[in-house]
């Protein structure tokens, strides 16, 4: 995290020309991504992190410097993630993409043109697939921690202080996550499973 | 685990494996789990496979659609909204009265909609503002001075930019909407579960639900396309609701018959070649957000 996120706040705070755009320009890839791990949704994550950067600029005047920018931004980003999944669960949708991924013998077919660049498309997409599925076997608060660090870019202190608990929980926290992960990816990524026979 | 060595020593590697990775250890400690991996081959082979497995757990793998935003219209956009939102009121509402009609209100419609709706009363306020000021009404002053920024441009400025918005918005919207609705055609024309209800017969009750979902969407951002360049996208917009009302007509449990008339249709109308085409063709001139 950059160090002078405070002064940017600030500056935020302050109404100086082009401080908000950079705050957004500096948060918004990170906090889309905290966004995904909770909504897993593009669409959704990208809706999200909208709603939360509007609500931290007409908020702003109630930012304490307590707590950092970022810390701050992601808890506003819990809270409106929360909000849309109990919206979701009040009108459940399903975007088309997800529908027919889960419906069986519908895979998707490759694009018109380009068939190299489609298979490594869905190569990566696959380990994406199977990365966000180990990701959600997590317990929840492990989850929370693992995407705070990984994907939020903070450090262990900064975690702890966003989520309130103690240094050692962060930690512990983490090596179980990368013990799950790990495990979850030998089990069914082969990938993974290979390379590691091959290491051995 | 080396048969030399104490397992207690290994565990406590192991341990703290993960501290290494995210760099949390002492200097002295990442000295001594350097050494141990040394001379510790399954400790050694232990750390290489935590440090593949979290090493993978990298953003543009676990989120491939990050690198299709653009970023920089992403910031755009947010900027505008955040500062209208200042303009028409707080986005943060509070629990009761107004607020709580403002809450139902963004629960009620998607963003793109409230994009739309800011919009439209954006224009309603212009229009206001410019007869005010046309009868020489100068007094009042401008609403929130302090923060440079949309509050400081005039008025024209900013309703060009909620007009631009609402054009990209459009054609965003429509690009998804090609996209999803490929998704289904190119589902009807691939091999289709059978019905259980009836033999002979072609379970279609996904598309059909998805058909409808779509019409829907299609209705937020008709209109929004009248601009020259978007008429090739407007024409297949128009040709595949015809598909789509086709599909969501359709029995739960359709006839091979039925599906080999809309399968027939889709091929000679090039339908899925076209919307190839005319999303590239929008990919490569709207950097669609």
């Amino acid at each position: 995290m950059e160090a002078d996120d405070f002064a940017l706040m600030v500056q935020v705070q302050g109404g100086s020309p082009g401080a908000f755009e950079t705050l957004v320009e500096r948060y918004q890839r990170r906090l889309y991504r905290l966004a995904c791990g909770y909504l897993h949704n593009h669409e959704d994550a990208l809706d999200a992190v909208q709603e939360t950067l509007v609500k931290i600029y007409l908020a702003r005047q109630t930012y304490r410097p307590s707590a950092h920018p970022f810390t701050w931004a992601s808890r506003i980003l819990a809270n409106q993630c929360i909000d849309q999944i109990r919206h979701r669960r009040v009108r459940p949708e399903q975007s088309l993409e997800e529908a027919q991924e889960r419906r069986p013998g519908h895979e998707p077919l490759p694009l018109l043109s380009s068939e190299e660049a489609a298979q490594a498309r869905q190569e990566r997409r696959e380990l994406g697939r199977v990365l966000q599925g180990a990701i959600d076997t997590l317990p929840p608060r492990q989850r929370e921690i693992f995407m705070l660090r990984h994907f939020g870019e903070m450090r262990l202190e900064e975690i702890a202080a966003t989520l309130g608990c103690a240094l050692g929980t962060v930690k512990s926290s983490l090596h179980r996550a990368a013990q799950s992960m790990r495990d979850h990816l030998g089990r069914t990524d082969p990938v993974f499973r290979a390379k590691e026979e091959e290491a051995s | 685990m080396s048969p030399r060595r104490p397992p207690r020593i290994c565990r406590a590697a192991r341990d703290r494996m993960t501290l290494l990775y995210y760099g949390a250890l002492a200097a002295a400690d990442k000295a001594d789990l350097l050494r141990h991996f040394d001379s510790c081959r399954p400790c050694a082979l232990e750390w290489s496979a935590i440090s593949r497995c979290l090493d993978a757990v990298a953003p543009e793998t676990v989120f491939p659609r990050e690198t299709e935003v653009d970023w920089r219209e992403f910031t755009r956009v947010v900027v505008a909204r955040a500062r209208a939102a200042k303009i028409t009121g707080p986005g943060i509402a509070p629990a009761s009265g107004w607020g709580r009609l403002s809450l139902a209100w963004a629960a009620a419609f998607p963003v793109p909609a409230r994009f739309a709706a800011l919009a439209a009363a954006l224009l309603v306020a212009a229009f206001l503002w410019n007869g005010w000021l046309g009868r020489g009404g100068t007094s009042g002053g401008r609403p929130g001075s302090s923060d440079s920024g949309v509050e400081g441009q005039p008025l024209a400025s900013l309703l060009e930019s909620a007009h631009v918005m609402q054009d990209r918005l459009a054609r965003r919207g429509a690009v998804r909407y090609l996209s999803d609705s490929r998704a289904l055609l190119v589902n009807l024309v691939g091999p289709a579960d059978p019905c259980r209800k009836g033999s002979g017969q072609y379970d279609m009750t996904l598309e059909k639900e998805k058909s409808r979902q779509l019409l829907r969407r299609k209705n937020l951002y008709e209109g929004g396309l009248g601009a020259l360049q978007d008429q090739r996208l407007a024409t297949l917009v128009r040709q595949l609701e015809s598909v789509l009302m086709q599909v969501a007509a359709l029995d739960d449990c359709a006839s091979a018959r039925q599906i080999h008339d809309l399968r027939e249709q889709i091929e000679t109308r090039q339908i899925l070649l076209r919307i190839d085409l005319v999303t590239r063709e929008m990919e490569g001139r709207t950097n669609v957000v």
